[in-house]
């Protein structure tokens, strides 16, 4: 902030309007107008038929499907990302590199190849699926949707709460050893709350990508209209039937949706970080 | 000045998070419209184009039918995508009951992996609910002369075709070129002149575009804007039409052309003895007068009554109409036509 100050001082810096116009310039037909043609093609029959494409029985059952299954997601990859940075940053022992590595593996594997390789696993003739009987099939349910996306968002919450663990200092845990805490007293009371920051955006992030899955969800689900369809799946749907309003409408709320998770994230993050610093 | 510690917070995020996951679901998974309210559900998986005709037409007027003559609610949920996919999907353990397949070797794979124990061959018309012939689309006021499956080999055409890996359709259309100039070369000399069928697959395929997974996605494509010509079946060529009045597209009839005929099957794997009555219904259903009117009415051709197909203005006539048997019927067209004809030689796959 001092150094623009004092530049403006000098005059009129050149270099500040032409880099931020470039930048737009760049973003303009990357990002910032196909989001555009979302809402515009999405209102572009007027506002009654894009509220009609919202609450269509179909439309509304595949949101709240996707909000489900990413919730379950969520709560899950948080918990194991919690308790797997615990583990990987507190012990160390013989193939832990290989488990981090491992564990960010879900990031470069092509989601189509999660949803092939849940099939081959637990599908019809797969190695676990063919011990199950007809009537306990997982596969084209909505926990093969869970599953699908616990394994694309795996690395996400675990990727984000590592980090805090490493640099964390161990000074307070060690203190509340000394003073008679249990480990358990000491993690729920000492560490949990210094990596809220970090489980709070782990867990948006996880949510919000396993919202808009669509490569591993549409192999293993079945993408049955009103019972296993999620909402890029319906969204899909409606765009090859060429019902691109429909299709549009629901990609609008999903837009709206990450907007609104991104945003949080943007302002609480700062929000949580300055008030773990203060206690 | 915080009166709350951290911990509490952490626990109102935490609830917050339950709460918002149990609104959303109101319990652990949300409850499907289609499940509610004791309805017999009947789970149809259809290839791509069938959609319109089985949601507008044949699905209201069965549960109409049921209602008025047994008081009892059926229900149906259903799933569209090319046949080879549906296909797949139900191989792999999808819960359909019901079939709707554009080839009949979907049909025998199925019997294949014993999803469908039962003989389609026993429904009536040996399991064909309808048919129709394939036609080319091209853009309005035809700007590039396209009359015949020939001319869509001129150099610069750009033409979509659906994938043959995922659509029963691509392998109709490839039937369609390859047996059109067989069927033309018959007439004219007497003699099928095999060389020439595949130097016109050959050439056609050099002018292709984009091969989307489903006839139906491929129709999405050609109405975007994309690409000169589109082969497809004259349903969904026609469906097009109706549904967008001003639509950028005329229907070419071939002179000779493929007839594609829809098999449905019962995959008996998934149907309970409290489900098969109403399966069963509804598969009789498929070939009664109203059923097979309101196919024709989407533009599909009969598989029971010639005269119906008069009641469809739009249906074009055919010169020289031919259906898979003019091969052999699927058993040979398969493995003679497809894999070694057009994976081997036109695709070069060997």
């Amino acid at each position: 902030m001092k150094l623009g100050s004092i530049r403006h001082v000098r005059g009129f810096d050149v270099a500040r309007p032409v880099s931020i116009a470039v930048m737009l310039g760049i973003m303009l037909p990357l990002v910032l107008l196909p989001l555009l043609s979302i809402f515009v093609f999405g209102t572009s029959k007027g506002l009654g038929v894009f509220w009609a494409s919202l609450v269509a029985p179909d439309a509304v059952f595949a949101l709240k499907l996707s909000i489900v299954t990413s919730f379950w997601a969520t709560v899950f990859n948080v918990v194991f990302g919690l308790f797997g940075a615990y583990v990987l940053s507190r012990y160390d022992f013989w193939g832990r590199n290989a488990v981090i590595v491992t564990i960010s593996l879900p990031t470069a594997i092509p989601t189509a190849v999660a949803g092939f390789a849940l099939l081959l696993l637990w599908g019809r003739y797969g190695m676990i699926g063919k011990f199950f009987s007809e009537d306990h099939q997982i596969m084209f349910t909505p926990y093969a949707i869970i599953l699908a996306n616990i394994f694309v968002t795996f690395p996400l919450a675990f990727g984000v709460i590592k980090p805090v663990f490493d640099t964390m200092s161990r000074s307070l845990e060690e203190a509340s050893a000394t003073i008679g805490a249990t480990r358990w007293q000491t993690f729920w009371h000492v560490t949990l709350p210094s990596l809220r920051g970090a489980i709070f955006s782990g867990a948006l992030l996880t949510f919000a990508r396993a919202v808009g899955e669509f490569g591993s969800t549409i192999l293993v689900s079945g993408n049955l209209a009103g019972r296993t369809q999620t909402a890029p799946l319906y969204i899909f749907a409606k765009f090859n039937e060429g019902q691109i309003e429909a299709a549009n409408a629901i990609a609008v709320v999903l837009a709206l949706l990450s907007f609104v998770i991104f945003s949080v994230l943007f302002f609480a993050r700062d929000w949580l970080e300055f008030e773990t610093q203060e206690s | 000045m915080r009166q709350r510690t951290p911990l509490s917070r952490i626990r109102a995020t935490l609830l917050l998070m339950t709460l918002v996951g149990l609104t959303a679901g109101s319990s652990c998974l949300p409850k499907s419209p289609s499940e509610s309210g004791g309805a017999v559900n009947i789970t149809v998986y259809g290839f791509s184009i069938m959609k319109e005709s089985l949601e507008k037409a044949i699905y209201p007027a069965f549960t109409a039918k049921v209602k008025r003559e047994h008081s009892l609610d059926v229900r149906f949920t259903s799933s569209f995508a090319g046949s080879e996919t549906v296909t797949n999907q139900i191989i792999a353990g999808v819960k359909a009951q019901i079939a709707i397949l554009s080839i009949e070797r979907d049909a025998e794979r199925l019997r294949d992996h014993k999803d469908v124990t039962s003989d389609w061959h026993a429904l009536p018309q040996k399991g064909i609910v309808n048919k129709t012939p394939f036609v080319i689309l091209v853009r309005k006021g035809n700007p590039k002369g396209i009359h015949d499956f020939p001319d869509l080999a001129k150099p610069g055409i750009k033409l979509i075709h659906p994938d043959p890996v995922s659509s029963g359709g691509a392998m109709w259309s490839i039937l369609a070129i390859y047996g059109s100039e067989l069927v033309k070369s018959e007439k004219q000399s007497g003699d099928a002149d095999r060389t020439r069928a595949l130097q016109t697959l050959q050439a056609v395929w050099r002018n292709v575009i984009s091969t989307p997974g489903s006839a139906r996605e491929a129709r999405t494509q050609f109405e975007s804007g994309y690409g000169d010509a589109l082969i497809t079946y004259e349903l969904d060529a026609l469906l097009m039409k109706q549904a967008n009045g001003n639509v950028d597209a005329d229907v070419i009839i071939p002179e000779a052309t493929i007839f594609s005929e829809h098999p449905a099957v019962v995959i008996d794997r998934n149907v309970s003895i409290t489900e098969r009555p109403f399966v069963n219904a509804f598969m009789q259903y498929l070939w009664s007068e109203e059923a097979q009117r309101a196919f024709v009415k989407f533009h599909f051709r009969s598989s029971t009554d010639e005269a119906l197909n008069r009641e469809n203005k739009e249906l074009a006539t055919i010169k020289y109409p031919f259906s898979v048997d003019y091969f052999g019927g699927w058993d040979k067209a398969y493995p003679e036509i497809i894999e070694g004809i057009f994976r081997d030689s036109v695709q070069n796959r060997k």
